[in-house]
């Protein structure tokens, strides 16, 4: 992993913090969150632990399909 | 380094026409598989893209299709040549599975990738060139003008109907 | 510059102009193709910053769950989740 993509990383992890704080919409939230997931990933693959990776990345859209699930209902009523 | 450039530039024309083969043939611009894809589809058509080619983005974004395919394949050549390819192959239609598709377009276009790469890399490319060229074929269709890509999608698909 | 370098530079680059172009889209729908854009470049990132077999199955699994994310986000804002769920 050579600087270019630690920079690129660290770069989509903070553009994704700063949207989803800044974003007003709810689904625009969940997606910069997703964002922040996709810079995350290279770091933990970089020092080898692929079973964490697997295990982040099947937990947070599974997350965010929970959290789909409450914004929905709040939509109906 | 202008001669890897122009490699990379070479595999990215191969995987554009690769996926773009696939998904014609499978006729993925014909209707939206999910929800999800056809309100895609009325966004990008709202805007002055073409509906057909509007389908065809929303398709890829809410399944892996073959260009998911063409990816994975790329990886695992790299990684493992043929069984890796493989492997990639039974992972798209297992992801294909989960997000209630068919999944023809997605492993065939997987297998036929990897055969394509593997003999490719045969000759002189390496396989890494087409991991990104595969990226730059899906910047193309994806990520520079959602109405310029949907209107060339949905003029192939009149060729091939 | 190595080929593998080459290539994984093109994929970050590419992973951070999507972002640019998350940001700046302010149309929740027309945001998900950008997003697909991302996980691809990650994917390749992935795979080609570590080759073991092992990888193979992560960047699978991470992009089959990113897809799954839009797939999930779009049919929400197209109407609700019962079309979906079986």
């Amino acid at each position: 992993m050579n600087e270019v993509v630690t920079a690129g990383c660290a770069l989509l992890v903070l553009f994704g913090t700063t949207l989803t704080i800044c974003e007003r919409n709810a689904f625009d939230k969940l997606i910069s969150l997703s964002v922040l997931v996709a810079g995350v990933i290279p770091f933990i693959v970089a020092r080898g632990y692929l079973d964490i990776a697997t295990a982040t990345a099947l937990i947070a859209p599974l997350s965010t399909i929970f959290t789909l699930m409450v914004l929905f209902r709040r939509q109906e009523r | 380094m202008p001669e890897d450039l122009l490699r990379i530039l070479v595999a990215a024309a191969v995987c554009w026409a690769n996926f773009m083969a696939f998904d014609l043939f499978w006729k993925l611009p014909l209707e939206g598989g999910v929800s999800g894809a056809t309100a895609i589809a009325h966004e990008v058509e709202r805007k002055g893209g073409a509906l057909h080619g509007g389908f065809m983005m929303g398709n890829i974004v809410s399944s892996p299709d073959a260009s998911a395919g063409t990816l994975l394949a790329a990886c695992g050549v790299f990684i493992a040549g043929i069984p890796g390819g493989l492997l990639a192959a039974m992972c798209v239609y297992v992801g294909n599975r989960i997000c209630h598709d068919p999944g023809y377009a997605g492993t065939t276009g997987c297998i036929a990738a990897t055969f394509i790469i593997y003999g490719l890399c045969q000759v002189g490319f390496v396989a890494t060139d087409f991991i990104a060229g595969m990226v730059i074929a899906i910047l193309t269709i994806q990520g520079v003008s959602a109405v310029h890509a949907s209107r060339l999608i949905e003029r192939l698909w009149k060729w091939r109907s | 510059m190595s080929p593998d370098e080459l290539a994984v530079t093109i994929c970050i680059v590419i992973a951070v102009y999507s972002a640019v172009r998350i940001a700046l889209e302010r149309n929740t729908l027309k945001k998900l193709p950008f997003l697909n854009v991302v996980s691809f470049a990650v994917t390749g990132v992935i795979a080609i910053i570590l080759p073991h077999p092992l990888t193979i199955l992560a960047a699978a699994a991470y992009f089959v769950g990113s897809t799954l994310e839009s797939n999930a986000i779009a049919s929400t804002i197209a109407g609700g989740p019962e079309e979906k769920d079986e």
